[in-house]
């Protein structure tokens, strides 16, 4: 019954999308505008279909009603009811019903808040997202059908992957990714749909989806972050990003992406880089398809690549067909994508924006290359080759120094004209800082070049960005007399836009500290313990206490319980532990980390003796780590500092004219 | 005379292991070490193969540095692009055991390189050796941030050669930074 419904409403979507994309074109092409309104419906109508097909899904879970395959793919009594819920894109099929459900969400939404619009812009944009739509109902219906029936119906399932079930961060990491993939339709639909209506010349499209696009990358960076937490906290190895092509996959459009958050503003401000922002935006949607591809295909082992089967052609054909779409469209359109702009001198902020677009392309590609490699090296060579941490490392760390450098450079450097002699005064809290970071690096103990550098342009762009809040808020002071704070604060809601960009750039700072620091000094040591010893490493003492065995309903669990020692005092106790599950042969290694604002230790257990008379376990000291977390943290509020409306545009937004949500 | 033995021994059974690795193929890849579905004990494995090492060469901070760079550029088997060094698997465990081994007994980096690549092929490389083919990845960034840099050169020239005009800027109160 479930099923039927599910599946049912699937196969009314496919028809439905169908429909309203083929009736735009007539609509606007026969004069009639009249129609549109039911184009809009079909947007509506498919996301009232597809939440019925994924709430149903869920329903099914739930009910652990085996007769749905996925199912019986996926489920299990024994789950806990959060990890069966979640369980929905622990595999191919649910996450496309996951896809589809948000598709049709931010479909639904951009449409709703743009339907008064004047113009051809906002029916194409629909068209495009309900095309976009039909595919992943294809998918849906054919290759990645989660609602085949089962029978003879099994009484239960073997439940999700156990990598999938053992940390609460399953059920973040994944819908961020999607909330955040999946968002870049709606700026490449907006795009697509300027070069079709011939309002690209406008730059309507633009800032209609400013706010979309920034709610995207602003899911994806927090995605992303949340995945490196995931792996850290899960994986045992005390890392957080491995170069794995999956990890590769999310982060590629992300630097697409931002790098467009940053070319934008010179469209925006100047009227340049017009072809140059629409290539990034369509590219940007075409990598997270391909993301996708590499993901669920199988075609590149990975540890998230936990399915295989045909549905790579079906990405590949649309991958195909989604190029060769718009590369006509920008081509019957470029005589509208001329610079308007000039510049006065070379040493201005739009010279900051094109070099940081050039580093990022480059790293993009370089992340492509690498990530593909295998596949082309197979191809050609026949031979299998491995590219990993070593290469990444190598060619993208220079690109991650430049880029730190120029995040410094960029946000004092003036519009057009040429630096004055105010840049010198504008420097010196970076340059203060750089030298500083620096030398506490050398200090501590850094002798590799780039992690030196990296030290130094961090504070560097650290006190560019902060200086940006500094001299702000102090002119305002000046100006009108008002305390520091509420200058600070008055300062920010003026322009949150701006300051939330540098907000995010602080963020980022944190990010580069974090990461620096502790691929430059951290410390491991492996030891066998007996109840009562202990072992020290950079300084942090632990020490074994005892081993256990608990049986949970799913699993079973071995412990051991680590007290984490401040002299003779016992100041936390830890207990890193292996999870059995009977689906899986080798055990899930679950450790435990106690932070701090300095760093992490970081405990793993590697082996144990039956009788519980020793264990094996592996210590890291992980210096600034949670850095990164709260870096992220930063990150994403300074995307919502730009994504809340300034006051300029509230103003413009109640004007007759506007449509922006 | 005894270490030499048990280092052959050591590393028939990690050919066995390779050999199986390899059949497996890297698609699927399961623990090619002794399964384990309950607790056991898992260490007797390990004790079995470090006894080749003396007290001394274990604590050689040197040899440990050696064995960590050469640790870091191979593959573990069983994992998901991590490096034997990063690898807490048992298997990797085995085989960094067997990289310092051989660097005790005085072969080079490459010739330990050599050696896993004998037993797993390229593959066991985390980077890719740069020649012939594989040239190709460590070339093209080079030539991209080189043309790239040319293509901002190039932009800027366009954008700066031509006489100012207000055109599209209308200079708002936040460009007055």
């Amino acid at each position: 019954m479930i099923r039927l419904i599910a599946s049912n409403a699937i196969l009314v979507a496919l028809v439905v999308t169908a429909l309203g994309a083929i009736l735009t074109p007539v609509a606007i092409l026969r004069g009639r505008r009249d129609w549109l309104s039911f184009s809009f419906a079909a947007v509506y109508t498919n996301f009232a279909l597809v939440t019925v097909s994924t709430l149903a899904l869920v329903w099914g879970l739930v009910s652990h009603d085996f007769s749905i395959s996925y199912v019986a793919q996926v489920g299990s009594r024994a789950t806990p009811t959060f990890y069966t819920i979640i369980s929905l894109w622990g595999a191919l099929e649910g996450s496309i019903v996951f896809w589809a459900w948000v598709l049709g969400m931010y479909a639904a939404a951009v449409v709703w808040f743009n339907r008064k619009r004047e113009g051809n812009l906002v029916p194409y944009a629909a068209m495009a997202l309900l095309l976009v739509a039909l595919f992943f109902h294809i998918l849906l219906l054919g290759p990645a059908n989660p609602f085949q029936a089962v029978f003879p119906v099994p009484f239960d399932g073997p439940g999700p992957n156990p990598l999938l079930q053992n940390h609460i961060l399953m059920g973040v990491h994944p819908p961020l990714l999607y909330l955040g993939y999946v968002g870049m339709t709606v700026p490449f639909a907006f795009a697509v749909g300027a070069m079709l209506s011939g309002e690209v010349a406008s730059d309507d499209w633009i800032r209609l989806t400013r706010r979309w696009t920034l709610v995207a990358w602003g899911f994806l960076t927090a995605a992303i972050i949340a995945g490196m937490w995931w792996s850290y906290e899960v994986l045992g190895w005390g890392g957080y990003w491995a170069w794995d092509p999956v990890e590769n996959a999310s982060f590629i459009p992300w630097l697409t992406c931002t790098a467009y958050l940053h070319s934008v503003m010179v469209q925006e401000r100047r009227g340049m880089l017009k072809l140059w922002n629409l290539n990034l935006m369509v590219g940007t949607f075409v990598l997270t398809i391909l993301g996708t591809f590499l993901t669920r295909s199988g075609i590149i082992s990975s540890v998230h690549a936990f399915t295989q089967g045909t549905i790579g052609y079906y990405f590949l054909g649309f991958i195909a067909v989604v190029l060769l779409s718009t590369l006509i469209l920008v081509a019957g359109n470029s005589d509208k994508l001329g610079s308007e702009g000039k510049l006065d001198a070379p040493l201005s902020r739009e010279t900051a924006f094109l070099l940081q677009n050039m580093f990022f392309t480059v790293f993009m590609f370089t992340v492509l290359i690498g990530t593909l490699f295998p596949l082309v090296a197979e191809l050609v060579r026949g031979v299998k080759v491995s590219v990993g941490t070593p290469f990444f490392n190598k060619m993208s760390i220079p690109l991650m120094v430049a880029l730190l450098f120029l995040m410094g450079v960029g946000p004092v450097l003036p519009w057009r004209k040429g630096a004055g002699p105010e840049l010198k005064g504008k420097l010196t809290a970076g340059v203060v800082l750089g030298l500083l970071f620096g030398v506490v690096g050398l200090v501590m103990g850094a002798r590799n070049a780039y992690a030196v550098l990296s030290f130094t342009f961090a504070g560097f762009a650290l006190g560019a960005n902060v200086g940006e809040f500094v001299r702000g808020a102090n002119a305002r002071v000046r100006a009108h007399g008002e305390s520091w704070l509420v200058a600070l604060s008055r300062l920010v809601a003026g322009n949150r836009r701006r300051f939330g960009g540098y907000v995010a750039h602080i963020g980022v700072v944190l990010v580069a500290l974090g990461v620096t620091a502790s691929g430059t000094f951290k410390k491991e040591q492996e030891a066998t313990l007996t109840p009562g010893q202990s072992m020290t490493v950079s300084g942090h003492t632990v020490r074994f206490k005892n081993a256990w065995l608990r049986e949970e309903k799913q699993r079973q669990v071995v412990g051991a319980t680590m007290e984490i020692m401040d002299g003779t005092r016992v100041s936390a106790t830890v207990e890193p532990r292996m999870n059995y599950y009977p689906t899986s042969q080798q055990p899930v290694p679950t450790p435990q980390v106690k932070s701090t604002w300095s760093g992490d230790i970081y405990l793993n257990l590697m082996a144990f003796k039956q009788d519980g008379s020793n264990v094996t376990v592996k210590v890291i000291w992980e210096p600034l780590v949670p850095w990164i977390w709260f870096g992220g943290f930063v990150i994403c509020f300074g995307a919502i500092l730009g994504i809340l409306p300034t006051r300029r545009e509230a103003a413009v937004a109640s004007a007759p004219a506007g449509g922006t949500p | 005379m005894i270490i030499t033995r048990s280092w052959k021994r050591t590393a028939l059974s990690l050919a066995a292991i390779g050999a199986l690795a390899g059949a497996l193929g890297a698609q699927a890849p399961a623990l090619p070490a002794a399964p384990k579905n309950a607790p056991q004990d898992s260490g007797a494995l390990r004790v079995q193969v470090q006894g080749t090492l003396t007290d001394a060469q274990k604590n050689d901070a040197g040899l440990e540095a050696l064995t960590k760079s050469v640790a870091s550029e191979l593959r573990c088997p069983v994992c998901q692009g991590l490096s034997i060094q990063d690898s807490p698997s048992e298997l990797s465990q085995q085989m960094r055991t067997v990289v310092k081994e051989q660097l005790a007994a005085g072969k080079s980096q490459q010739e330990v390189k050599d050696y896993f690549i004998s037993k797993y092929g390229e593959w066991i490389l985390l980077e890719p050796q740069a020649h012939g083919f594989n040239l190709l990845i460590y070339a093209l960034p080079v030539f991209l941030v080189l043309g790239g840099a040319v293509f901002v050169v190039f932009i800027v020239k366009r954008w700066t050669a031509a006489p100012a005009t207000a055109g599209a800027s209308v200079p708002t109160a936040d460009d007055t930074e």
